[in-house]
């Protein structure tokens, strides 16, 4: 369900003017952008996390990808399942960690998707974002 | 035949000098001795990285041949340089760290040690699993594991002898450091200041692997082997006593317990004096204002007793670091000059920009200089009080949290790195790769997770603005005077460690692969080679068979190699620059390999 509604969003999203949402599987938007950084509560949150966890260090201060794969590539790919099993249980042999000791990371998880998915969709346009007022 | 006579001499010897006092390994003695031989990383225990070796010299090194090649099966950055004893090479990998013996005469591979590690340990290692390379001494070939496990194998059979746990990787102290072997001991630091390890080093026994002390970079007095009486630091101008509780009145609370100071470099020892040096890295966050203080002793220069481990000097470089200029890189001893009058030097290029110059002996501060002349965080070091004059401009504190400080130099990674600059005893100069790469800093707030990563800022880098564009120099350096004699502009970071010869050649190697030698008067290059990958391993020679071999591993990856194409949301930020880095896949790619050359 969530899985056929996100493959359909790069359509929906381009075909809208500013403030871009993105639509998740309660009909809730998986992220709001206005101008390209400013994000509701939820994607804000999801860049703390970011940030917090420190996966700039392997996936680059952009998610462009350094000794980590590019977030921007990797969430064209992953479903939201997959995403959460990679977090969760991480990807030892290639160093992506198993996320499930920091709690941190795993209470914010729709969050931090939302905020990836945004950048990977192009829709937030710079990898710091900031809260719409 | 000869190594097991070795064996046996070296056990005879050890058994006559085993008392409690650091009495040199004869065996690794023996080997040093013979500068046909490569038998520590720094081929020497001052760290000079020089050979006496001249056949391939000034004038013929440009014939030079590739004469063999070994491929480590490994990926990933290769730092650190093999080990040569008599006809057997040592050669080393990044994770998961396998060891190969190589039979000079055959080329066969004569043992190999695959360590089991958890592959956990990948991402607990904060710049690439490197591995800076073995240690050689007392018969054994000693591997300081990523998983903190330090390992003794006997260097016949690549045997285990004895195993020691030198820290808990589940709370992020990893290793990637080489072991050194000074005395009777084995000495080891540890890594995973971005994890808020409280950081340390530890001295083994190397006939047993027993703890024979370890020594603290923070905390109380005893944990340190600080004696506050007797253990001195430069202030007001001359040596002074540390005094009581030196670091703890210097951290908020107890964040010392996670204050990093984490000691993963290079370290070398002075046997006259019977001392050991190193440095230590970050204090733990990267988020300066969340830790006020000095945050005593990290970032600082040491100089420990070998047997006891106490303190007898320390001095710290950068007070409160704001922008994570680690203190861990070489420490140089040489007898120079200094203005005018011979010293028992300590030579040291720091991360934070400065070369700075002290007597070994008694600790003072002697020389402190910028080594690159774009290093502006700091107008200069305030040689009374030893500290830092630091720019408001590029304070990340003074800037505050959720503000990106901009245009600092150098960037995190330093002016140099761990890669190890050499000395030449003929110039009295030391010859530095350095990087030429500056960065905008945005610190942010971070709490302390057992085991997480504990950073706390953002970071950008770029080649030096206003320069010649490229992100590296090689230069030649006067640490007496404190002055640049001669520098080589490179395209990329200088990421290698130096070697120089007798033969009055200086060979390095270059990120995009390049084995270069260069003239020691003024640097003209007088010969390169395209090795399969990118260089971030140190220089080494050796002798077989009585002709001389130059070598060197090849592997991008470490900091410079995974960073390259980071910071920079598109080329036409931050000056336009950004487009150096991500030349680097122009001309490289990942890969493991050792390349020799000879003459024809």
């Amino acid at each position: 369900m969530k899985r056929a509604l996100i493959l359909s969003l790069s359509t929906f999203v381009a075909g809208v003017a500013l403030p871009t949402a993105a639509v998740s599987g309660d009909d809730k938007p998986l992220y709001t952008v206005q101008d390209g950084v400013n994000v509701d509560e939820n994607t804000y949150n999801g860049f703390k996390t970011w940030r917090a966890a420190a996966c700039d260090r392997c996936h680059g201060p952009n998610q462009e990808g350094m000794v980590g794969p590019s977030l921007i590539e990797s969430l064209k790919v992953l479903t939201r399942e997959e995403f959460d099993k990679v977090l969760t249980d991480g990807r030892m042999a290639k160093g992506m960690p198993a996320w499930n000791t920091n709690q941190k990371v795993m209470d914010n998880l729709d969050d931090l998707y939302a905020y990836l998915k945004g950048r990977s969709d192009g829709a937030i346009t710079k990898a710091k974002v900031r809260k719409i007022k | 035949m000869i190594a097991g006579l070795k064996h046996k001499v070296a056990a005879a010897l050890a058994c006559m000098t085993a008392a409690g006092f650091a009495v040199a390994d004869a065996d690794l003695d023996r080997a040093m001795k013979n500068p046909g031989n490569w038998a520590s990383q720094a081929g020497d225990e001052y760290n000079q990285r020089y050979s006496s070796l001249d056949q391939i010299n000034a004038g013929n090194v440009g014939n030079l041949q590739v004469a063999w090649t070994f491929s480590t099966g490994v990926l990933r950055g290769h730092e650190g340089s093999p080990l040569v004893i008599g006809d057997m090479m040592y050669i080393h990998s990044p994770f998961p760290n396998n060891v190969y013996a190589v039979d000079l005469n055959t080329q066969q591979i004569v043992w190999k040690h695959t360590p089991k590690q958890d592959s956990a340990v990948i991402a607990q290692m904060c710049c690439d699993t490197v591995n800076r390379g073995l240690a050689y001494g007392d018969g054994k070939v000693f591997l300081q594991r990523a998983d903190s496990v330090l390992e003794a194998l006997d260097a016949k059979t690549g045997k285990v002898v004895w195993q020691a746990t030198n820290g808990d990787p589940k709370l992020g102290a990893v290793n990637t450091n080489a072991p050194h072997i000074f005395g009777d001991k084995v000495i080891t630091g540890i890594s995973g200041g971005e994890w808020g390890v409280r950081g340390y080093i530890s001295a083994y026994n190397i006939k047993d692997g027993k703890m024979a002390w370890r020594g603290y970079s923070v905390g109380p007095d005893a944990e340190m082997l600080m004696d506050p009486a007797k253990s001195m630091t430069w202030a007001d101008g001359k040596m002074q006593p540390v005094g009581k509780d030196s670091s703890l009145k210097t951290w908020k609370g107890d964040q010392w317990k996670i204050g990093g100071g984490t000691t993963w470099g290079w370290y070398s020892y002075d046997r006259a004096e019977n001392l050991l040096y190193y440095g230590t890295g970050n204090p733990s966050t990267w988020n300066p204002t969340q830790r006020p203080g000095d945050n005593k002793w990290s970032m600082s220069i040491w100089a420990r007793d070998l047997d006891t481990g106490m303190v007898k000097w320390v001095y710290q470089m950068t007070p409160h670091d704001e922008w994570d200029f680690d203190g861990i890189n070489e420490m140089i001893l040489a007898d120079i000059d200094v203005k005018g009058k011979k010293r028992k030097a300590l030579v040291h290029f720091d991360r934070n920009g400065f070369g700075y110059t002290l007597d070994r002996i008694s600790g003072e501060l002697l020389v402190a200089e910028k080594y690159d002349p774009v290093v502006n965080w700091a107008t200069h070091v305030d040689m009374k009080t030893g500290r830092p004059q630091v720019v408001a401009q590029y304070s990340t504190e003074h800037n505050g949290e959720d503000v990106n400080s901009k245009g600092i130099c150098p960037a995190a990674l330093g002016t140099k790195d761990q890669q190890p600059a050499a000395f030449h005893p003929k110039t009295g100069l030391f010859y530095v790769p350095t990087n030429h790469v500056c960065m905008d800093y945005e610190p942010f707030e971070v709490e302390y997770t057992a085991g997480q990563p504990y950073v706390g800022a953002t970071l950008a880098m770029y080649p030096a603005p206003n320069s010649h564009g490229g992100m590296g120099n090689f230069i030649a350096w006067d640490a007496g005077a404190g002055k640049i004699v001669w520098s080589k502009p490179e395209q990329f970071s200088v990421w290698s460690g130096a070697l120089t010869t007798a033969g009055d050649v200086i060979f390095y190697g270059t990120l995009e692969g390049y084995l270069k030698a260069v003239n020691l008067k003024d640097g003209k290059e007088l010969w390169k080679f395209k090795t399969p990958s990118g260089i971030i391993g140190n220089v080494f020679t050796y002798l077989h068979k009585g002709k001389q071999y130059v070598g060197v591993y090849s592997g991008i990856g470490g900091w410079a190699g995974i960073g390259m194409a980071a910071g920079l949301e598109n080329d036409s930020d931050g000056l336009g620059a950004v487009g150096g880095y991500r030349d680097l896949q122009k001309y490289t790619n990942l890969g493991g390999s050792l390349t020799v050359f000879a003459l024809p």
